[in-house]
């Protein structure tokens, strides 16, 4: 933990983070959006930090977040984005890294050139508050489905409103679509068949 | 001698309730698990409790070949579809069986993604409380529905099934014919028209000619 206690300074002194006072036993600092992607790169790569695991990105929002301890409403951006690392090749070593997004801005660089599981991860981030992340290269619904329409970890999401799902999902030609980047030759392109009630009576065998 | 001679190789019933008999004793589950539900349905399967004891050992993970729609699990929106795409494809005759909470009525999940209750999409034959149910509880289920298949008349349904289809035949069959009188009543007026021009036509060449 020594280390750690170190790192700060030199993480002050490169990129201008802050230390969130919320984290008691740990260590998260939170950084502007600009310098995000320099500091996640120096984290990865330095030799004495090495942190080469993104265990999570979260997303937050502050709408109508009361603080435990002062009472208080809370101040400055609704949204934050939250990264955390952790360290396999010194063991235990763990930190966070927070981004605050403001509600006009709403967007983060993205760092998936630099972990891969944050294509993912931001995906997620982006279906459930909303926020997008810039240089993303596929920023698609991961959890929700294609007709869903808002975010629904956002605080201002009707906690009950349901919206039901048309269709399911075509799959094939994006299966097809990889298959043919990994060298695969696709015969014969598989079309979406749309059962048609008036076409056919009901037992009979459609030919 | 042959004691088959001796004792006649033949048995008078109804067809009602052969065919009962026939549909209860081997019920073939089609597993939708999606949850811990399933989980419980795999120890129900085996040794313990066996299932087979029922005659539904058969497991079919196609929807063409089972009898009962076994929904085990919380059923979300982006699932929703794909569920009852499933249970379209199942051949008559179909039951579904929805068990736990989750698939009952969408469980403690009170949020935006769950559907509240499988009835929602497609219709339920047996509901099972628990979360997850116990297999005891599953067995219980199945003893319901095995109930419910002994009342059921197979003839009725056919003939229900036949005069519906007869009055569809019927429907489709007035329609085609509305439409051929109409191509008809069509033409016959586009060959009036036709005459009438040739008529007028005939008529200035003859003034033409008299002239």
């Amino acid at each position: 933990m020594e280390s750690m206690e170190s790192l700060f300074p030199v993480l002050e002194s490169k990129f201008g983070v802050n230390r969130d006072a919320r984290d008691k036993w740990g260590l998260t600092v939170v950084v502007s959006a600009d310098n995000l992607h320099g500091l996640v790169e120096f984290l990865k790569n330095d030799s004495a930090t090495q942190f080469d695991m993104l265990v999570d990105i979260a997303g937050i929002d502050y709408l109508g977040y009361r603080s435990a301890l002062s009472e208080r409403e809370h101040e400055g951006p609704r949204f934050a984005v939250k990264y955390n690392f952790k360290s396999m090749k010194n063991p235990g070593h763990r930190m966070s890294v927070k981004v605050l997004v403001s509600e006009d801005s709403l967007s983060v660089p993205t760092i998936s050139d630099l972990f891969e599981i944050a294509n993912w991860q931001e995906r997620e981030v982006w279906d459930q508050y909303g926020i997008v992340f810039k240089g993303h290269p596929d920023l698609r619904r991961l959890l929700n489905h294609v007709e869903f329409v808002g975010h629904p970890l956002r605080k201002d999401y009707p906690q009950q409103k349901r919206q039901w799902l048309s269709t399911n999902d075509f799959l094939l030609p994006a299966l097809e679509a990889r298959l043919e980047t990994l060298g695969y030759r696709v015969i014969e392109r598989s079309k979406e068949v749309e059962p048609n009630p008036d076409e056919f009576l009901e037992g009979s065998i459609k030919e | 001698m042959n004691t088959e001679e001796k004792t006649g190789n033949f048995i008078t019933t109804s067809l009602d309730f052969i065919v009962n008999w026939g549909r209860t004793n081997s019920l073939w589950p089609f597993p939708y698990g999606t949850a811990c539900c399933a989980i419980e349905f795999m120890s129900t399967e085996v040794g313990r409790y066996d299932l087979s004891r029922i005659g539904s050992e058969y497991v079919r993970f196609t929807a063409r070949q089972s009898d009962v729609l076994l929904v085990a699990g919380t059923i979300t929106y982006k699932q929703a579809p794909i569920l009852k795409r499933i249970y379209e494809q199942m051949a008559e005759p179909r039951w579904v069986i929805a068990m736990g909470a989750c698939a009952s009525s969408g469980g403690f999940y009170d949020c935006y993604c769950t559907v509240p209750g499988i009835d929602h999409i497609i219709p339920v034959d047996v509901y099972i409380g628990g979360c997850p149910s116990r297999p005891e509880a599953f067995f219980d289920a199945m003893f319901d529905l095995q109930n419910k298949i002994k009342d059921e008349s197979y003839m009725k349904q056919r003939a229900e099934r036949v005069k519906e289809q007869l009055e569809m035949i019927k429907a489709k069959t007035a329609e085609a014919t509305a439409n051929a009188k109409e191509l008809a009543h069509e033409k016959v007026v586009d060959f009036r028209d036709y005459m009438a021009e040739k008529e007028r036509k005939l008529a200035k060449k003859v003034q033409v000619w008299k002239e």
